[in-house]
């Protein structure tokens, strides 16, 4: 989607600070770019996928600058997060997902507390920045 | 220009100095009130969707760049999906 503070439109002294500087992308490759300097530096574990130029996906679920949905198993929306920044509230979707479904155990992550830093976001995934469209292995 | 004009412009402009004062203490400096008057409200939406609408389909681009898939193709299936929108910025 479009980027929320870029050098050439609204830039924050948190860009600097945490040396997230990039222009508005112009094209689709520009917005690759980004993308995948995100899933580098974060080694992101979560299934990406990239809004292309016409802002489709955006649009679609008015998500600009940040918001979460979840989709049921039947296709419609379940949930329907807060417009961020002020209303992001990935806290409220986690207990809303355990509530529905329960405490998720990952089967290959160990309990907090038995390694170094406890269980790491991450363990147990699939690989950074796994393309959303990838298909499951059989 | 009559006087009650020059008076109704006058206190117009304060009332608008005041509301961008206002707004640059909530957004943090002058600067951020204009970013956020500028670059976001024209693309904030609250939107009409509700929970127990159809999602709405759309296409995205892999990480490769080239690669292109809807994200209904992976709803559907046994786990509800989470969708996190958001940009590096």
């Amino acid at each position: 989607m479009r980027e929320a503070h870029p050098t050439d439109e609204w830039m924050m002294k948190s860009n600097f600070k945490d040396d997230v500087c990039y222009k508005q992308p112009k094209n689709l490759d520009e917005r690759v770019v980004i993308a995948n300097d995100f899933i580098k530096r974060y080694k992101y574990p979560v299934p990406f996928g990239i809004d292309d130029m016409s802002n489709a996906a955006e649009g679609a679920y008015s998500a600009w600058p940040e918001r979460l949905y979840v989709i049921d198993e039947r296709g419609h929306i379940a949930y329907r997060g807060g417009m961020g920044p002020f209303n992001y509230d990935p806290k409220e979707l986690r207990g809303w997902l355990a509530a529905r479904y329960g405490e998720v155990q990952h089967p290959d992550a160990k309990p907090a507390g038995t390694q170094p830093g406890g269980a790491k976001p991450g363990d147990a995934q699939p690989g950074p920045g796994t393309p959303l469209g990838t298909a499951p292995k059989s | 220009m009559t006087l009650f004009w020059k008076w109704a412009i006058g206190i117009f402009l304060v009332l608008l100095l005041g509301a961008f004062a206002g707004l640059s203490v909530m957004a943090g400096s002058p600067k951020d009130a204009y970013g956020m008057l500028r670059y976001a409200l024209p693309h904030m939406h609250s939107g009409k969707l509700k929970v127990g609408d159809d999602a709405p389909d759309a296409r995205l681009v892999a990480l490769d760049g080239s690669a292109r898939f809807h994200i209904r193709e992976r709803t559907g299936g046994a786990k509800p999906l989470v969708l996190v929108f958001g940009s590096f910025t």
